[in-house]
């Protein structure tokens, strides 16, 4: 029972350090980047290639840097230039972003799933009463931890993060008050776009790589930002553990249904609470 | 004036497949453009949903392929006859759709894409897990009886009889959704969609309309993966995978869903390109991801807007 807890914690931690890059772009831009799973996958696949050669630590800080890159330049060449647009113009963009992004893994990296090796650091097991546990899930756990602690950090001391509380709270009044949007989403995109990145490594040495993991853990992260409330970070943080849990329980004590109880979950919390669980709340 | 001739190029539409159809050989191009027709059916109900409610959903594919499991899976238990049964399976896809409407559509804009992109992948996650009922991922192959309607099923397993068939089905929903347009509901909501709290100062209740629509576009699409589900005898979940309701979206916003004949012409278009391409690279879905890019940031009324704009330029 309590393995099957932390097994859910490790999900939920990579839920959440998915989650809250779609959450703060949303809190910023008012926009839903439709090509998050598509970095994560990016993310996943440069780190596989990369760790063949230079091991995982390379691998997650190499493919981090390049991810934070591409995000610059989703920002610069998409969401900046779309901005005054119709919201679902840049929806439907970042879609065929997502279907570009899954071409061109499929063409780099073929169908086939790869798998990536945990770092040796972290290969031992732990003895918990009763059973024991990888070590390397607990590291997934800390650093869903670690993506949490530091960006609540960032977003409450830094000049940055009270940029983007005020436009999330009210984008019309901070503009006024002088929030300059373009000069801090540019860093607040390359960051989401670093974490995906990251997380897409983190999660390759227990998840298998294929070309529709973007898909499978788009979803997920999607529930976690909507059930969570748009924007909120403290929401997402919250659903993506429950979603976590919810997983592995399900799976231990009703394998078919599973796959749907996290959307009845949903659908029950937007009936009571149309915008979340925290709506309009960073 | 006007009406009249619009009825007239109804008319003229419906007739145009049958008579084609007797000047293109069987094979190959006519069991295209049949699959063809049932894209577009599927395109017309998505742009309906955009056209009506302003909404832009991910997940109608589920929608799709539902009466076809349903009828998959009811069927060797000779519970009806196979044409109650297909009526059956329509009228619970659009019971499902109704029900799933009431929720959906208290979101607006941006939530509501995601949200359904949510439900429709929770459908096609049980349609591959729940491998007793729908055959997981291998899917279901349907063992019709030999008449259906007062047809035979040859005939409409035929690349010929059923693109006529599907011809006129999708000529009969245009016509139902130019008549919904026109009507009172038509534009209640399309007042709903342009200022919803307005229309609720004005005493109307919007969130029964508006669970309507979306119920009514999946009853086209329904009617599309009813179609698909005779001709084909199979069903798989690659039918509802969110790249299928993404392939619907794009043909409804590539042919402009500000006219009821857009997404039609969209569905055609993105079709034959995606064929026409196919043969020639592995790389469609870059080449349709490229298009969608397009359409959507240089052409956001779609084909449909580009004509009628060339149309009215002096």
């Amino acid at each position: 029972m309590l393995i099957q807890c932390l097994n859910g914690l490790v999900y939920g931690a990579l839920l959440f350090s998915l989650a809250s890059g779609l959450a703060l772009m949303f809190g910023l831009r008012r926009i839903v980047n439709f090509s998050h799973g598509a970095l994560y996958m990016l993310g996943a696949y440069l780190g596989y290639s990369i760790a063949t050669k230079l091991g995982f630590w390379p691998a997650l800080v190499l493919s981090a840097l390049a991810l934070a890159g591409l995000g610059a330049l989703l920002d610069a060449a998409v969401f900046r230039p779309l901005q005054d647009r119709d919201p679902l113009i840049i929806l439907l963009v970042t879609f065929g972003l997502a279907l570009i992004a899954e071409d061109v893994v499929q063409t780099i990296w073929g169908n086939d799933t790869h798998s990536l090796a945990m770092p040796a650091l972290l290969a031992g097991i732990v003895e918990l009463p009763g059973s024991s546990f990888p070590v390397y899930r607990i590291a997934i756990i800390a650093f869903g931890l670690l993506v949490a602690g530091g960006l609540s950090l960032w977003l409450k001391f830094s000049r940055v993060g009270l940029f983007v509380r005020a436009a999330s709270f009210n984008p019309t009044l901070a503009a006024i008050q002088g929030v300059d949007t373009d000069r801090v989403s540019l860093m607040v995109v390359a960051v989401g776009a670093a974490l995906a990145g990251a997380s897409g490594v983190v999660a390759a040495p227990i998840l298998s790589l294929a070309p529709s993991m973007a898909a499978d853990i788009l979803v997920d992260s999607f529930i976690v930002v909507v059930v969570g409330g748009l924007g909120s970070l403290t929401g997402a943080f919250i659903t993506a553990l429950i979603l976590g849990q919810i997983n592995v329980l399900g799976i231990v004590f009703a394998p078919e249904f599973t796959a749907l109880l996290p959307f009845v979950i949903m659908v029950g919390v937007l009936i009571w609470k149309p915008t979340g669980l925290a709506g309009n709340r960073v | 004036m006007k009406n009249s001739l619009s009825w007239l190029g109804f008319a003229a539409l419906g007739a145009v497949g049958p008579l084609a159809a007797h000047f293109i050989p069987a094979g190959m191009t006519l069991s295209l453009l049949a699959q063809a027709t049932f894209a577009a059916i599927f395109a017309l109900g998505i742009g309906f949903l955009i056209r009506q409610n302003g909404t832009i959903s991910f997940g109608h594919a589920a929608f799709f392929g539902l009466p076809g499991y349903a009828v998959a899976a009811l069927l060797p238990l000779k519970l009806m006859p196979l044409e109650v049964l297909f009526a059956a399976a329509l009228v619970g896809t659009v019971a499902l759709a109704f029900a799933i409407g009431l929720v959906v559509v208290r979101v607006h804009g941006i939530a509501f894409g995601m949200l359904t992109l949510a439900i429709g992948q929770g459908l096609y996650e049980a349609a591959t897990r729940w491998r007793a009922v729908t055959g997981g991922h291998d899917g279901m192959t349907l063992r019709l009886p030999r008449e259906v309607f007062g047809l035979p099923v040859k005939l409409l397993q035929q690349p010929h009889g059923m693109f006529v068939a599907a011809w006129i089905v999708m000529t009969l929903c245009l016509v139902a959704v130019w008549l919904f347009a026109r009507s009172p509901w038509g534009r209640l909501t399309e007042a709903i969609r342009d200022n919803e709290e307005r229309v609720r100062f004005l005493g109307y209740r919007t969130l029964l309309p508006r669970a309507a629509v979306f119920a009514a576009s999946a009853l086209l699409v329904a009617i599309a993966g009813m179609l698909s589900v005779l001709y084909n005898a199979f069903i798989s979940p690659d039918a509802i995978h969110w790249t299928a309701s993404g392939s619907g979206l794009i043909m409804a916003i590539l042919g402009g869903s500000a006219v009821a004949w857009g997404p039609l012409l969209g569905g055609f278009v993105y079709f034959f390109l995606k064929h026409a391409a196919g043969a020639y690279t592995t790389h469609w879905l870059s080449i349709i991801g490229v298009a969608l890019i397009l359409v959507a940031v240089a052409f956001p009324n779609g084909l449909a807007g580009l004509m009628i704009r060339q149309r009215s330029r002096p």
